[in-house]
């Protein structure tokens, strides 16, 4: 559904419960003054106030009122569909907004400047440079600094296997009744390696990257993600420019990170802490 | 508030207005107290609607129970103020805080002097407030450039009236304090005039902030979640910028950002015309 439409929509929705809220009012004004009719005057009237007051609302909230006329229960569904899928091409994320198809590209901002190692002049720079990449694009462009917790899933899994490999080695040096230096050998070696599973579980790393969105609409997938792109090649030209490095479209899984919740905190790296703060809140 | 909003709210205001003229077709004594009554809150709902929508809309869905699924695996919950994921028996509760630098520099009439000071301040402020957060969060801006002959049209057509309100003033022989907030204000429509003039272009802009906690049950999550927004709110508090959890439509829209952002300025808008 393209913005037009939606005006429509809107429109016809107010003009729709604004009608309902005036003849409510008339009716209940033109029914005669007597004991049992007046309840059902003031009935009328109190429906028409919340019609009225509905009409209003429909201005923002369109979105919600036409779901909880349609559904009349207490979860309702806005929209049950996946909020977006990775395009063929795996440089950008598409949703469908009624006939039209929207892109969105992610655009890499390699940034490895801290203000510790900067002059007063330099911080200025900086800060300027900050304004300027902001007022870059006409088109509505969204700029986000992300501090996330850094992906050690293959790393704590490649730990685990190598435990398992070790304990393997151990069990057969034991069985194979192999020297007892040999078998010390292999038990320091597998206590090494758990020593370093439970610290890197311990804690979580965090990691801060800089990136750059932006949408293009199209008719069809392919336009909509040419128009993205396009705009992406402006928009790494004048970051480029401005900050002197070489930005990069993000591609395939990683846009996940940037989508994602799952993907800012990964359930291994953090299942030690969740248990750790269960056993916590269990003491 | 915008032509549109204007249209909604007269229109809508019609209706109580109408009802006052034919309020004794309801009767009088007790049953024209309580049309009255009705009418009045008419009246006030709407315009709890058109100024604090962000107040009521949550305390009526906190009172139904209601919970909106605004795609597929998402919840917002009653409350409206958090954006819930569950994946594999894991709760993924996501929130929002208001966090906008720009608009603080822009009402202010500063010396350039001090402004140069604080942007030499703002990477050391900015690496302060993050260094003591150890949970993962976002900081977004959403910006599109304006056209600056529109804009510089627009501030010359308020200094203009400011400037009449000004010689008004000074003819009627107007109090100090009238004068001088006149003049505050020419002065901060002028500087915005002069920044234009240096070739500055000007900037519609939403910022906010996005955090993220988990959890082992949906509670566990939003509670993990409030406490991360709180520290998130006192390690930026020396940013000097109004942090303000986000509640409410805003938060549906600021969600949708995170799949596609609107493609003009006017659809931007349409989002954002009360923090405009």
């Amino acid at each position: 559904m393209n913005a037009a439409n939606q005006m429509d929509k809107k429109l016809l929705v107010f003009l729709g419960l604004l009608g309902l809220s005036f003849l409510l009012l008339i009716i209940a004004s033109f029914i005669p003054l007597s004991a049992p009719t007046d309840v059902f005057k003031l009935i009328l009237l109190a429906v028409a106030v919340a019609a009225n007051v509905l009409a209003f609302s429909s201005r923002y909230y369109i979105y919600l009122i036409l779901p909880l006329f349609e559904q009349r229960r207490k979860n309702i569904v806005i929209n049950d569909q996946s909020p977006y899928w990775l395009s063929s091409t795996s440089d950008a994320i598409l949703q469908k907004e009624g006939d039209d198809f929207i892109a969105t590209v992610y655009i890499n901002i390699p940034l490895y400047r801290s203000a510790t190692e900067m002059s007063d002049e330099d911080k200025l720079n900086f800060a300027q440079q900050v304004s300027r990449l902001v007022g870059i694009s006409k088109e509505p462009t969204r700029f986000t600094t992300q501090l996330y917790v850094m992906n050690k899933d293959s790393y704590i899994q490649k730990l685990r296997d190598t435990i398992t490999l070790v304990e393997e080695e151990e069990a057969k040096l034991v069985t194979g009744n192999a020297p007892q230096s040999e078998i010390e050998r292999v038990r320091g070696k597998a206590s090494m390696w758990r020593k370093m599973l439970d610290n890197v579980g311990k804690g979580s790393s965090l990691e801060l990257s800089s990136f750059a969105s932006l949408s293009a609409r199209g008719g069809k997938e392919f336009e909509a993600i040419s128009l993205a792109q396009q705009k992406a090649r402006e928009m790494m030209s004048g970051i480029g420019a401005t900050f002197g490095v070489s930005p990069n479209v993000v591609l395939g899984n990683e846009l996940l990170k940037f989508v994602e919740p799952e993907y800012l905190i990964p359930f291994s790296t953090i299942s030690e802490q969740i248990t750790k703060n269960i056993q916590e809140e269990v003491i | 508030m915008d032509e549109e909003g204007v249209m909604y709210l007269v229109f809508a205001l019609l209706m109580p207005l109408i009802g006052f003229t034919i309020l004794q077709s309801f009767g009088k004594g007790g049953f024209g107290i309580v049309a009255a009554a009705l009418l009045i809150i008419d009246v006030v709902l709407v315009m709890m609607m058109n100024w604090a929508d962000f107040i009521l809309f949550p305390i009526i869905t906190n009172l139904l129970g209601i919970t909106f699924q605004p795609a597929s695996g998402y919840k917002i919950i009653k409350g409206q103020d958090a954006i819930v994921k569950e994946i594999n028996g894991l709760f993924y509760a996501t929130g929002f805080v208001t966090g906008n630098l720009f608009g603080y520099s822009f009402k202010q009439e500063t010396a350039p002097e001090d402004e140069i000071g604080k942007m030499i301040m703002a990477p050391d402020t900015w690496e302060r407030g993050i260094m003591n957060i150890d949970f993962p969060f976002k900081f977004h801006v959403v910006a599109a450039g304006l056209d600056s002959q529109k804009v510089r049209d627009e501030f010359e057509g308020k200094r203009s009236y400011q400037e009449f309100q000004l010689s008004r003033a000074l003819q009627s022989g107007g109090n100090e304090v009238t004068i001088t907030d006149i003049q505050r204000k020419i002065n901060i429509i002028q500087t915005k005039i002069d920044r234009l003039s240096q070739g500055e272009r000007p900037l519609a802009s939403v910022m906010y902030f996005e955090t993220t906690a988990i959890g082992v049950s949906e509670k566990a999550a939003l509670d993990s979640l409030t406490s991360q927004i709180k520290s998130l709110q006192i390690s930026m508090s020396s940013m000097d910028i109004d942090l303000a959890r986000v509640q409410g439509r805003e938060l549906y829209t600021l969600f949708k950002f995170n799949f596609g952002l609107p493609t003009s300025f006017e659809e931007m808008a349409l989002y954002f015309d009360q923090q405009g």
